[in-house]
């Protein structure tokens, strides 16, 4: 796209286009439009499929506006253009949330370090940015340089949300363009808030087998003072972590999170501790536990100062982004505010991180003191439960369509089982007790019926390391490593959060690559074998066949889909620099990576799923992310599966629909595992890497369906690819179905499929 | 219309289902149909009535009627069980998107479908699924057959216990018979 001289200068001067690492790419720092034609391009096979929640649109003075049928709104607008729109909305709120984190970060880190503080991962991660290099051309060298990508980011935020106020955008494939866009900027700033956080922080890098750290309510000395953080920003739990040691008693007291936060916790001491998901927000909060409450942001619960009020645990905020009407203290001496919090019982905000966490040190051992901390007990969870009439009222509010009134009963009768089953199912909403006639506190009695178990979580590594890229890049891209497995997201599950558990097992035993985050890679540690080992313990931490990794927090993921980005880069010496369609284009032809959000709840799960389908990479979505409204699915053998052969440069229709969806929701976990075998496949295996996948697409099938796939026709291009195992009977099965073979090829690219200035010849090395 | 047992499947707009609280009546709608399809879902495998499971009242269903059947997520292992070989395997929202299309072969490959049934899906799953058709499928009538009010299906059962839904199973399977 061309640019007027003074934004082309501003651009070089921003990514160092002197720099002669790589030659600037096509695409330097992106505006929103500038791979409009890849999306475009993507958007012709995987339609967005749309499932609105509201047939209104309320947005404006002109409406409420029925969209059903052939309507339009007052001003326009048709129901697709509203879902597209929905759709930005919800990408530009989740890539706001990380940037916003992103600033917080990078900002505190420059006022402490200065901008010239270097980037430094350690002697195994040479490309330490990979999102930051191929999507604005820049190398980061510095703190500073962190900066520039967020500078980068929230400039096309602007741009985004501007497009979704009311006489602006309504093609809805340009919403979705727009949605991809900043889904794709949204990686960019979870790398720059994972590695700022790692370098200021000190997290572990370029190391594979990090420590085991406690995972689990059971986890916690109560009897210590304990402080449970809560969100997704460790700046200020660093600090109180410090200053605890400082004060010579971090060993006699617990630190404890829940959600992101603990995550980056354990990666800056593996003597803390993670609690759980953030399911189990309201469930921990609610025992009283915690001495102290720290708040930062993101997925923190809108009550927690009436939480925190209620079981008598000091509570203080410490982000401008969740303020709960808390008188702000920042301004004051730290002994004034540790005076106002143990002697007056005042919550209060605090928004200087490093004053926050010098006052959560001190706090800590004098709210302490005294408190009883008394988890329900079977006897008084019965007597809670006997007010229960079952009126049903429960179960009609339950996001997660659970029968809660048949569990309280059974309480009532002095029996847990059902009470268990569903505590392992609950999503923590609440929603169930503010509907009780009898207000019965329902996730209290939930107490008496868990069981208080310890487990281990690896904790988060950080960036995959460029020689494991070197060692899995051939493996991945010819397919005898039959895939990555990226399992992340929240923690909003249809059914046991086990689930997440038995679909990593199953794919590290055969062979995938099994990488976590998040709060499903807490839900993965929470399950024992019978030796007591969780899967951490039981699989080797290597980005390798078989491997089960926790990269860490929400922002981490930016370093799964960055490991795909770097098998393009390291192994096919691809340049990455500002080449977007380039690497994407390989990523969606050649590596056979695809995600599952299982539990997600947030915009920013939808935000980083629809950066993954920009760069090629589909999205298995569990039942509760219908309500995101949007997916991308072709329609298999009915859409043109068309590709260039770059070598040959002759356009070649494969029929073969790989990847299938780039974003698809489905209802149960078996059906699930199928379609994340199946997502795996692409064109450009090797007949002995599409055999390894097909026999574990044919078994997986085999095994939850019952028979061959019926569509196995479709992912079978000549003899060479049927798995050994299975010859006979997928012969016999092509011979029924009518099965031709299918045009092979050396290259397949979409580039030369659709107009781009990206010669074929780019792809080609 | 009635609300949904399920808050979360609460409509907001204008254009509900029409709750059908006789069998009969709907086994009516239901025979006019040229091409109709019925669609499992997971849960009809484990939901037990009185002895006798959802999906097999799905079978008695689709035999009595002639209807054409689609095993969505993993019931067409239970189905070939049951001894019925569905005519199509889709993920839910691959059928959905299928639909959608008025010139879709259908899966018998004979022209697309008129009258789409559901039965064992999860509520708010089916439901959003449902708004998908109701929105882009102006040529096709979407009914539930799970007990539950389903606002964005064209017809719903009301909101019913087991034993009534049972019963009005056995009386929709007779009508059609």
């Amino acid at each position: 796209m061309s640019k007027g001289k003074v934004k082309s200068e501003e651009i070089n001067k921003t990514i160092r286009a002197e720099d002669n690492w790589e030659p600037v790419g096509p695409t330097p720092m992106p505006e929103i439009s500038d791979l409009r034609r890849w999306d475009m391009r993507l958007l012709n096979t995987y339609k967005p499929f749309y499932a609105p929640f509201c047939d209104l649109c309320c947005f404006c003075t002109y409406g409420k506006c029925d969209l059903t049928g052939e309507k339009k709104g007052a001003c326009g607008i048709n129901i697709s253009g509203q879902q597209g729109r929905w759709a930005l909305m919800f990408s530009l709120m989740g890539c706001s949330a990380h940037g916003a984190h992103a600033r917080h970060l990078v900002d505190y880190l420059i006022d402490k370090y200065g901008e010239d503080y270097k980037i430094d991962l350690g002697g195994q991660v040479a490309v330490e940015a990979p999102h930051m290099r191929t999507v604005m051309g820049l190398k980061p060298e510095t703190l500073g340089d962190l900066r520039k990508g967020i500078e980068f980011v929230e400039r096309g935020i602007i741009h985004g949300v501007s497009a979704t106020h009311m006489g602006q955008e309504g093609s809805s494939l340009d919403f979705e363009s727009k949605s991809l866009h900043i889904g794709m900027l949204d990686h960019v700033v979870m790398e720059v808030a994972d590695i700022a956080q790692t370098i200021g922080f000190k997290f572990p890098t370029s190391v594979a087998e990090t420590p085991l750290s406690g995972l689990g309510w059971g986890a916690v000395d109560k009897s210590k003072p304990v402080v449970t953080c809560v969100g997704h920003n460790a700046a200020v739990a660093t600090v109180m972590i410090d200053q605890l040691m400082k004060m010579g008693i971090y060993d006699q007291v617990e630190v404890t999170g829940i959600c992101c936060t603990a995550h980056d916790n354990i990666r800056y001491s593996d003597k803390a501790k993670i609690i759980g998901p953030l399911s189990k927000q309201l469930f921990f909060l609610r025992t009283g536990i915690a001495d102290l409450v720290l708040t930062d942001e993101q997925c923190v619960r809108c009550d927690i100062p009436e939480l925190a009020k209620a079981t008598g645990s000091a509570l203080i905020a410490t982000s401008d982004k969740i303020s709960y009407g808390l008188d702000d203290v920042t301004h004051k001496e730290v002994d004034e505010i540790v005076r106002m919090i143990t002697q007056e019982g005042k919550q209060v905000l605090i928004r200087d991180v490093d004053k926050a966490g010098e006052v959560a040190a001190k706090v800590l051992p004098i709210v302490a003191k005294g408190r009883k901390k008394e988890i329900a007990t079977k006897e008084k969870a019965t007597e809670l439960a006997k007010e229960c009439k079952q009126c049903g009222l429960c179960d009609r509010v339950c996001p997660n369509l659970l029968n809660i009134s048949d569990a309280t009963a059974d309480v009532r009768d002095g029996k847990f089982e059902k009470m268990a089953d569903l505590f392992a199912k609950c999503v923590g909403c609440g929603k169930c007790e503010q509907e009780c006639p009898k207000s019965i506190p329902i996730i209290t009695i939930m107490q008496a019926a868990t069981a208080w178990d310890t487990f281990n979580i690896r904790v988060g590594r950080g960036p995959i390391q460029d020689v494991e890229i070197r060692k899995v890049g051939a493996p991945i891209v010819l397919g005898t490593i039959p895939g990555i497995i990226a399992i992340v997201g929240c923690s909003n599950y249809p059914e046991e959060a086990e689930e997440v558990v038995e679909i990593a097992e199953e794919f590290a035993k055969r062979k995938y690559i099994v990488v976590l985050s998040g709060c499903a890679a807490m839900a993965a540690g929470m399950k024992k074998d019978a030796e007591g080992k969780t899967i951490y313990e039981r699989f080797k931490p290597d980005f390798d066949a078989g491997g089960v990794l926790n990269v860490g927090s929400c922002v981490a993921n930016a370093h799964i889909t960055g490991a795909a980005m770097k098998v393009a880069n390291i192994f096919a010496k691809l340049p990455l620099r500002a080449n977007y369609e380039v690497i994407a284009d390989y990523i969606l032809n050649r590596v056979g990576a695809v995600g599952l959000a299982w539990g997600a709840y947030s915009q920013k799960a939808f935000c980083i799923g629809t950066g993954c389908n920009r760069m090629g990479i589909p999205v298995v979505l569990g039942p509760h992310s219908a309500k995101y409204r949007r997916l991308y699915l072709s329609r298999k053998e009915e859409d043109d599966w068309t590709v260039m052969d770059g070598r040959k440069k002759e356009l070649i229709n494969t029929e073969e629909p790989s990847p299938e969806h780039l974003s698809i929701v489905v209802e149960s976990k078996e059906r699930a595992i199928i379609t994340m075998a199946k997502l795996c496949i692409r064109k450009n295996d090797t007949a002995q890497g599409r055999q390894l996948k097909l026999n574990h697409y044919i078994s997986l099938y085999k095994q939850h369906m019952g028979t061959l796939p019926d569509d196995l026709q479709n992912f079978v291009r000549n003899d060479k690819d049927i798995p050994i195992v299975y010859k006979k009977e997928v012969a016999e099965y092509l011979k029924n179905v009518g099965w031709k073979p299918k045009p092979l090829l050396t290259l397949p690219t979409l580039i030369g499929t659709y107009e781009s200035n990206i010669p074929i010849d780019a792809v080609v090395k | 219309m009635s609300l949904p047992l399920h808050y979360v499947n609460v409509l907001t707009g204008l254009k509900g289902c029409r709750v059908i609280e006789d069998a009969q009546a709907l086994g009516k709608i239901i025979k006019k149909a040229e091409r109709p399809l019925l669609v499992f879902g997971p849960r009809c495998i484990d939901i037990d009535l009185g002895g006798k499971k959802a999906i097999e009242y799905g079978i008695e269903l689709a035999k009595a009627l002639g209807a054409a059947t689609c095993a969505t997520a993993h019931t067409k292992k239970k189905l070939l069980e049951c001894g019925v070989t569905p005519d199509s395997a889709y993920d839910a929202v691959e059928i959905i998107n299928h639909l959608k299309d008025p010139n879709w072969k259908g899966v018998k490959k004979l022209g697309n479908h008129d009258i789409v049934m559901f039965l064992g899906m999860r509520t708010d799953f089916g439901n959003q699924g449902l708004s998908t058709l109701k929105h882009y499928a102006p040529h096709l009538k979407t009914i539930t057959l799970c007990p539950y009010v389903y606002p964005h299906a064209s017809f719903s059962l009301a909101n019913m216990k087991a034993d009534k839904w049972k019963e009005y199973l056995e009386n929709l399977v007779k009508s059609l018979k």
